[in-house]
């Protein structure tokens, strides 16, 4: 199998889960649009899945702490691909200056967590679709397709369904709580980048090298670090993952400020 | 680089016989290790006064590590540098666990029993082996782990084999290859052991590289997923679970028991005339009436609907025959209930219980169920979609069932 087969395979994979929670959930459905490689990604394949437009709302949890870029990559792709975009803040933890010098772990737990409960119940949304995939964390690769958070977000990790041959799922939440759906959980970084380039898709210019330096993964300015690198381009890009033996998120320090924060800002609801 | 449409490989075993670490193993080995996993892993064992342990890369769960246990399955892939590349499933030996081995186990295109060589046979690893049958992942290596500690004696080795062909004879399984290994000393993995010279066949990676993909079946099935409203333009999405399908055909579409022809396929911003087996398309008829989500398009035709099936079924919680449940089939989701258990096993010694109204968590039975409204189904033949299904209860998968 050649990596465009391979690649139409993980689309097919994505295109049918999405379509099983548009069944289940219809207008109480949304995305989670971070406009980084992975959500647009996913933003992409809903639009394939309904033959040609995102039909459901695209969700941007906003910290206000994200790069210019990130806003203005947005504001054109919304307008562009008529997303009907929902920018949701926390704007009462703002008020109160929460940022990341006040705790990493509270910064992330507030302004993204509890910003995305606000507008859940603001919105009344049953299910998420979110971009997170198997290979960026091992906290993730632990996840399932569909996967609930209970009333107050929390992630019941020692108790999950049984999900079988990538077509019977638990897709129904108990009352109170949502379900996050993961299309993408089989999908690896360099797998996202072959999709970009064979799909033409647009990314945030961050991702490309500037004076000897990019970001592999992107969010707010103040906890993300560029690595090293002069691949600015996509198929230099591919390359450098290709030889790579450094994680994708070495550059996000919210991961490991301590062992097993994911594992704490996923049981709490984070992403 | 190129990507070898990625075999898919489930460790099973009793706890303890050492699957995590010998995927763990095998990353490292075959260099697919990210910088700085290694480090952190030690930091891991350094804070929990633990010798080095593999098993932690896969183990992420702070109660994993800590409990020295794997709660739940996980996929990771594994990039060596030559052959295929492969997703290495790890899914839990707890008894209790036994769900999240199931959830794994049902992608897996091979499996890897792994087996103590300090221990003799266990239950769990005779359910294990079942279950793999169950699912119809045929091809199992049979990996005698721990041989290290046995001091690579091959007379371990060999009365384990008979021990499992004794077993596997009486259950229909016949495992493909038996190997002896160590994951802790990393002998037999990448390269043959020279520990173990009167081991003549292929270390674990080679045996890997030669397997293959699950068989494929032709007929062509698409179980109707929804039907889209495009500018007025009726069409009916899905998968193809099987076989291939072109514009201009004459398909059937069950239970209606009706025909139509193909006019059009649809995918997003592409042309296209044909499409084949797991892709995700959109199909129009030249008659669309009557069309609707659990419907099944099909060439050549399926059995009509009915309403009594002979079904085996693994319970994974108890089952009675006066609840009702949901029967799932591909995207056919109706109101079922047992109507008679008609035998029951237990996996392990697959040994015949008593037969009643009821049958417990990690049972087998065969059952006849009733279903509300008629459902399309066919003989399970080893992967085909329309062979196998679940039973639903407050929307959680309480068994699965293949029709006999």
């Amino acid at each position: 199998m050649d990596n465009d087969s391979y690649l139409k395979e993980l689309e097919n994979k994505s295109i049918y889960i999405i379509r099983e929670a548009y069944w289940e959930y219809k207008d109480n459905l949304a995305i989670l649009w971070s406009m980084g490689k992975d959500s647009t990604t996913l933003v992409h394949l809903v639009r394939k899945a309904f033959l040609g437009k995102v039909i459901i709302p695209v969700v941007h949890i906003d910290t206000t702490f994200k790069f210019k870029e990130i806003y203005e990559f947005r504001d054109k792709y919304a307008k562009e691909w008529g997303l009907e975009l929902i920018i949701a803040k926390n704007i009462s933890a703002l008020k109160e200056n929460m940022s990341a010098e006040k705790g990493r772990f509270d910064c992330c737990n507030t302004l993204k967590t509890e910003a995305l409960k606000q507008e859940i119940e603001r919105r009344g949304f049953k299910a998420l679709l979110l971009a997170i995939r198997r290979d960026e964390h091992a906290i993730r690769a632990k996840e399932r397709y569909f996967s609930q958070r209970d009333k107050k977000f929390r992630w019941d990790y020692q108790n999950q369904p049984l999900e079988l041959w990538s077509e019977y799922y638990k897709t129904v939440a108990d009352t109170g709580a949502h379900i996050r759906v993961h299309p993408l959980l089989h999908w690896r970084e360099i797998d996202i980048w072959r999709y970009i380039k064979r799909e033409r898709l647009p990314v945030v210019n961050l991702y490309f090298a500037k004076k000897n330096k990019r970001y592999r993964s992107i969010g707010c300015e103040c906890c993300c670090q560029p690595i090293e690198s002069k691949a600015n381009t996509i198929d230099k890009i591919i390359k450098e993952i290709e030889n790579t033996v450094i994680p994708e998120r070495s550059g996000r320090v919210q991961d490991k400020e301590k062992e097993y924060m994911m594992q704490k800002l996923r049981s709490l609801g984070y992403m | 680089m190129k990507t070898e449409g990625c075999l898919k490989v489930v460790l099973t075993g009793d706890v303890d016989a050492g699957k995590s670490t010998l995927i763990g193993r095998f990353l490292y080995e075959s260099g697919s290790l990210s910088e700085g996993s290694m480090e952190e892993i030690a930091r891991v064992c350094q804070s929990l006064n633990s010798e080095f342990e593999f098993a932690y890369l896969l183990d992420s769960f702070e109660e994993e590590r800590k409990g020295q246990l794997t709660i739940d399955t996980t996929q990771t892939f594994c990039k060596a540098k030559k052959g295929k590349q492969f997703i290495f499933i790890d899914v839990p030996g707890h008894r209790e666990l036994l769900k999240n081995m199931l959830c794994g186990s049902s992608y897996a295109d091979i499996a890897i029993l792994v087996i103590d060589a300090e221990k003799s046979i266990e239950a769990q690893t005779k359910r294990h082996l079942f279950i793999l049958k169950f699912l119809g992942v045929d091809q199992i290596i049979v990996a005698l782990n721990k041989m290290d500690a046995v001091s690579f004696k091959e007379t371990v080795f060999k009365a384990i084999i008979e021990e499992i062909n004794a077993f596997s004879a009486i259950a229909g399984i016949k495992p493909g290859y038996f190997i002896p290994l160590s994951a802790k000393k990393g002998e037999n993995i990448l390269k043959r052991s020279k520990r173990m010279p009167w081991y003549k066949g292929l270390p674990l990676a080679g045996i890997l590289d030669s397997s293959y993909k699950r068989r494929t079946i032709h007929d062509f099935r698409f179980p109707i997923q929804d039907i889209y409203d495009l500018n007025g333009n009726k069409i009916a999405v899905g998968k193809i679970i099987s076989g291939r399908i072109r514009e201009g055909q004459t398909v059937n579409i069950m239970p209606l028991n009706k025909t139509a022809r193909v006019k059009k396929i649809s995918v997003f911003n592409e042309k296209k005339s044909h499409a084949a087996a797991r892709e995700s398309i959109g199909l129009t008829l030249d008659d669309m009436s009557g069309l609707c989500r659990g419907q099944i398009i099909c060439k050549p035709n399926l059995p009509e609907g009915k309403q009594e099936i002979l079904t085996r079924i693994l319970c994974v919680q108890p089952l009675n025959t006066k609840e009702n449940m949901i029967f799932k089939c591909a995207t056919q989701e109706v109101s079922v209930r047992l109507k008679q258990i008609i035998g029951a096993w237990d996996m392990a010694a697959l040994e015949p219980k008593s037969i009643g109204i009821s049958a417990g968590r990690d049972d087998v039975i065969e059952a006849v169920l009733i279903t509300d409204t008629p459902v399309v189904a066919e003989n399970y033949k080893g992967s085909n979609g329309l062979g196998r299904f679940v039973l639903k209860g407050n929307s959680e998968i309480r068994a699965v069932g293949l029709i006999l």
